[in-house]
């Protein structure tokens, strides 16, 4: 269990014939003791990358990587003393299941019985008991998928790097055995970086999640602070389900006040909000919104009325699609609101949910704009 | 008149038998979702009604017209599949045109025709390109464009969002049910996703072991799910699921976590028979301090998704229990590692036997 | 994997030259041989410096041989077009009746299918001398001895197999969607085959054609059996050499380099297809 610190570390491909293409840009990130991280981003942003730099599969073109203060960049794979469950599983096909998950654990010369109620508790946790006598060629993807993650975390590495851990697991399945590793990594206290390109993965599991697009760092924070500041327009829009709205808006001022209108497609004003907004007159920018954070139905003063175009009932909450001023804009009510392909409905924005974000540069300008 | 009519169709292969006297209808203009896990022979059924494998029993008729012995190429159905199967060697465009190709449209109907729907999609801009040019998304919509261009009377979607990026997936999840609208097609559409099947399906045919488990509207499937594996397929979360036994002792209660709850006369008739009770994460409600009748448990994770939080329950006796909070509420219980109280109404459990799986429905006097 | 010491560099560059060279030698030496005469050829110790001379390819080309003890018609350019006429008749022929059949072996499971299959291909397991006594009374009271359409047939037993492994491969590659997808759209099997599975496959129906002309060409065994010397493809043709003068080595090293030629062309071309990527992107994963 220990501290993992990426220092400004950078991965050029040079494929021969081809430009050489950079799919790590000086990306600094530091993992404390027990932390869980994720690298979450879509694929090419260079997140399994720099997974394969901290495992030892890649070199790293610049900077450092050092675990417990030690460097181990330079180091092969087998000297880091890192647990790695891959994407393609690459379990061993002549071992059974218990065998592969077993693995690790003889170098480390445990007793047998030791062994056998390790991985047998193992195997309880990701539910591939059944399974543990079989060989990896027989058994399904998701199993395989799962028998490779126990592999990796058995040994209960100073560090565990886990490459996409749950993509081919069975969707009743993913909740339950989320929540037991969580516990598990939270238990033994082990630092573990994974990598995903589900949002609501990495939210669910880590600590801190490190956004990355085109090989940069976007942000850095705990999933509470990506979702409510988040520091770009690409973060915004990348995390949560649904995305959060975002429109292109204009400000003006108003007297002594200022208001923000929200533009629709052909740049017409769907919505105008009256707020305190310190930036420069007719400044572009987008303005975003959280659909959850959408007042529908509100009894106070409205600020537009949206046009349902579909109400999702998905179970445990509603999701709405309305328009506003030719603007699609998806809401999540807290309750079940009862509306029809067609109806009107009064949507409120509340300021402090409103997000600026820069029309050019997709900084963020301002999380919630507050009342005075 | 129902566009599509399948009527006791069974298929069985070296394997085993995949489907199991399979009947369903689908009216144009409606969307009926066939929902089930992997390997549940929804593909094999999408196939036969498009033509590609043949029922080893039962008849399959489009728009009144037997056609269970048609080849694929008479039967005017469009299909969009999982994995996109786009024609590598043609351009986006004549990928598109294909269908119009073989009803031999002539030449300018046919360019309108591609146009238009590869606008309505989207997709406009890269009709020049190969396929192996697009995105997966680019790809995915294209593999639609060519079902829907022809205008066909029964359409086919084999999970068509499966291979595609989430994010990707929850805007088309928006989209589709507005554009299949628009061409009145009777429509099947095969999914694992049961947000996806709620959100599209005006019926869902749920499909396990080659039958048809159930057939209703998403809300009757999440309200009142006939089986205990129905439960369990909706609802993120899982449906948590507690062992227990009704006694009736002038009022009925089962025990549940060492404490009686009461249960409604209505379900009498299930007294002394072993049962599962099912009560949704939403349901379950967790607060910091002590209340009367809450139950303690050892709140062991916090995961927030999306706009709630998952909480992951452990009661005294090591029993998991899963219930999920709003975001803003999340905040107060921190990363777990704490003591809380848990109650929820019984009027929220479903009470299912525990030896057939089937659920217990109220009986009214 | 990082750090591979310069040592393991230099290890692996000799290992790798050791190996080409092992290979590529004979071929050097024959090339080299067709340009001496025969003195310098048996020369001891034989050199790599030498005045080359253009004889032997001439003495091939005209036909005409001069030796010290007389001279000597040499049939050899015939033998060329008898080589290039079997080997593309045969390939043609096989082509059309194995890619069909690959086709209906890919697609259509049906019982003894894969038995059938195993039987074709072990035709090429078999040494042709197993057959050829047989052969060659089948062929006399057929009439067919000394005939182009009887070699021809006979040389499909080399190539039908390789066509239908080969190409059986590459439909079986071809994801079962895409053609089905075709179907549905509303085209017809035959067109489907024609538009869909064969352009689909054409890499592979390239790369099995060339291997088979290549095959074709190389083979010795029936072409001396079951044809006179007026129908010898050049590997028969090559024994012509051996006079009762003695053996023009000259003349057979021009003789190898002008039969080996084409077909090693026809080889280096055919790798681009064979490496050529099949899925090409339309199918996920």
């Amino acid at each position: 269990m220990a501290q993992l610190l990426l220092d400004n570390v950078s991965k050029t491909y040079r494929p021969r014939g081809k430009e050489p293409v950079q799919a790590v840009k000086r990306v600094s990130l530091d993992v404390k003791d027990g932390e869980i991280v994720a690298l979450l981003g879509s694929s090419g942003c260079g997140k399994t990358s720099m997974l394969r730099m901290i495992a030892g599969f890649e070199d790293v073109t610049e900077g450092a990587i050092r675990i417990g203060g030690k460097e181990i960049h330079l180091l092969p794979p087998a000297q880091r003393d890192v647990a790695m469950a891959f994407e393609g599983y690459s379990l061993y096909p002549p071992l059974k299941v218990r065998e592969n998950i077993g693995f690790a654990l003889l170098r480390e010369r445990g007793a047998s019985a030791d062994i056998e109620k390790r991985v047998k508790h193992i195997a309880e946790l990701l539910e591939i008991t059944d399974i543990l006598d079989r060989y990896p060629t027989v058994i399904s993807a998701g199993q395989q998928q799962r028998t490779s993650l126990a592999r990796a975390l058995i040994r209960r590495a100073p560090v565990s790097l886990l490459d996409e851990p749950m993509s081919q697991l069975e969707p009743q399945l993913r909740a339950i055995l989320r929540a037991r590793l969580k516990d598990y990594l939270i238990e033994h206290k082990m630092t573990t970086v994974f990598v995903t390109h589900d949002q609501t993965e990495a939210i669910a599991l880590a600590d801190r999640i490190a956004v990355m697009e085109k090989g940069e760092l976007q942000q850095f924070g705990t999933p509470a602070e990506i979702k409510q500041s988040p520091s770009n327009l690409f973060v915004a829009s990348f995390i949560g389900e649904p995305p959060m709205n975002i429109f292109d808006a204009a400000i003006a001022a108003e007297g002594n006040a200022s208001a923000i209108s929200g533009l629709g497609p052909n740049g017409q004003p769907a919505f105008r909000l009256k707020a305190p907004v310190e930036a420069a007159n007719g400044k572009r920018v987008r303005l975003g919104i959280r659909p959850h954070l959408i007042e529908i139905g509100a009894n106070g003063s409205a600020d537009a009325t949206g046009k349902v175009i579909t109400n999702h009932w998905l179970g445990d909450q509603s999701h709405i699609c309305f328009e506003i001023g030719g603007c699609s804009v998806v809401g999540v009510p807290d309750k079940p609101v009862e509306a029809q392909a067609g109806d009107a409905l009064p949507v409120r924005f509340p300021l402090g949910a409103v997000h600026l974000f820069d029309a050019e540069s997709g900084r963020a300008l301002a999380h919630g704009l507050g009342q005075r | 008149m129902t566009s599509l009519e399948l009527r006791n169709i069974s298929k069985g292969f070296k394997s085993g038998k995949v489907l199991d006297d399979v009947s369903l209808s689908v009216k144009a203009g409606e969307i009926v979702v066939v929902f089930g896990p992997s390997g549940t022979g929804k593909t094999v059924l999408l196939r036969m009604i498009a033509g590609v494998h043949y029922p080893d029993t039962g008849s399959i008729a489009i728009d009144g017209e037997d056609v269970t012995d048609a080849s694929p190429e008479a039967r005017g159905v469009g299909m969009a599949f999982q994995n996109f199967a786009l024609f590598p060697h043609f351009s986006t465009f004549e990928n598109i045109a294909s269908p119009l190709e073989a009803r031999e449209t002539p030449a300018g109907r046919l360019k309108e025709q591609v146009g238009a729907i590869a606008r309505m999609l989207k997709i406009d801009h890269v009709l020049g390109h190969a396929p192996r040019e697009l995105s997966n998304g680019q790809k995915q919509r294209t593999a639609l464009a060519r079902a829907l261009v022809a205008q066909p009377k029964v359409l086919l979607l084999d999970d068509p969002l499966r291979n595609v990026d989430a994010k990707l997936r929850y805007e088309m999840r928006l989209e589709l049910p507005r554009l299949l609208r628009t061409f009145n097609a009777a429509v099947i559409y095969v999914t694992q996703d049961y947000k996806e099947a709620m959100a599209l399906g005006d019926y869902i045919a749920v499909l396990r072991n080659g039958r048809i488990e159930q057939w209703a509207t998403p809300m009757s499937v999440y309200r009142e799910p006939v089986s205990i594996d129905v439960a369990r397929l909706f609802g993120d979360p899982t449906i948590n699921l507690l062992s227990c036994k009704l006694t009736v002792n002038g009022t009925g209660s089962i025990t549940l976590f060492d404490r009686r709850v009461p249960i409604a006369e209505t379900y009498a008739h299930a007294a002394g028979r072993d049962l599962v009770a099912g009560l949704r994460p939403e349901h379950v409600v967790v607060s910091e301090s002590e209340a009367p009748d809450a139950i303690p448990f050892d709140l062991d994770a916090v995961m927030p998704v999306n706009v709630r939080s998952v909480l992951y329950l452990r009661g005294a006796k090591g029993e998991e229990l899963l219930a999920t909070v709003g975001e803003t509420e999340a905040a107060k219980f921190g990363r777990g590692q704490r003591k809380v109280w848990v109650r929820f109404a019984p009027s929220h459990l479903l009470l299912f036997d525990a030896a057939s799986g089937q659920r217990i429905a109220p009986q009214v006097h | 994997m990082n750090q591979i010491s310069t040592f393991e560099k230099i290890v692996r560059g000799v290992l790798i030259a050791l190996v080409l060279v092992f290979f590529l030698f004979p071929i050097f030496w024959i090339l080299l041989m067709s340009f001496q005469n025969n003195d310098q050829i048996l020369r001891i110790p034989p050199s790599l410096f030498f005045e080359p001379t253009l004889q032997n390819y001439l003495a091939l080309l005209t036909g005409r041989l001069e030796t010290t003890a007389g001279n000597l018609d040499i049939a050899f350019m015939r033998n060329l077009g008898n080589s290039l006429l079997l080997s593309t008749c045969s390939v043609l022929l096989s082509l059309a009746l194995g890619v069909p059949a690959a086709y209906a072996f890919a697609r259509y499971k049906f019982r003894l299918g894969e038995n059938i299959a195993f039987t074709l291909l072990s035709f090429r397991f078999a040494p042709p001398l197993l057959v050829l006594l047989p052969l060659s009374l089948f062929f006399k009271q057929l009439h067919l001895t000394d005939t182009y359409i009887g070699l021809i047939w006979v040389y499909q037993l080399i190539c039908l197999p390789l066509i239908l492994w080969i190409v059986r491969g590459y439909f079986e590659d071809i994801s079962p969607d895409i053609e089905h997808a075709y179907r549905i759209s509303g085209h017809g099997w035959w067109k489907t085959f024609r538009k869909i599975a064969i352009p689909l496959a054409r890499p592979g129906i390239a790369a099995a054609g060339l291997l088979a002309f290549i095959f074709a060409w190389n083979n010795f065994v029936f072409a001396l059996i079951l044809a006179s010397a007026a129908k010898q493809p050049v590997t028969v043709g090559a024994l012509a050499f051996v006079t009762a003068s003695g053996i023009q080595y000259g003349q057979i090293a021009a003789a190898i380099v002008l039969s080996v030629t084409p077909t090693l062309l026809l080889a280096l071309y055919a790798q681009r297809y064979l490496v050529e990527g099949l899925s090409l992107g339309a199918v996920k994963g």
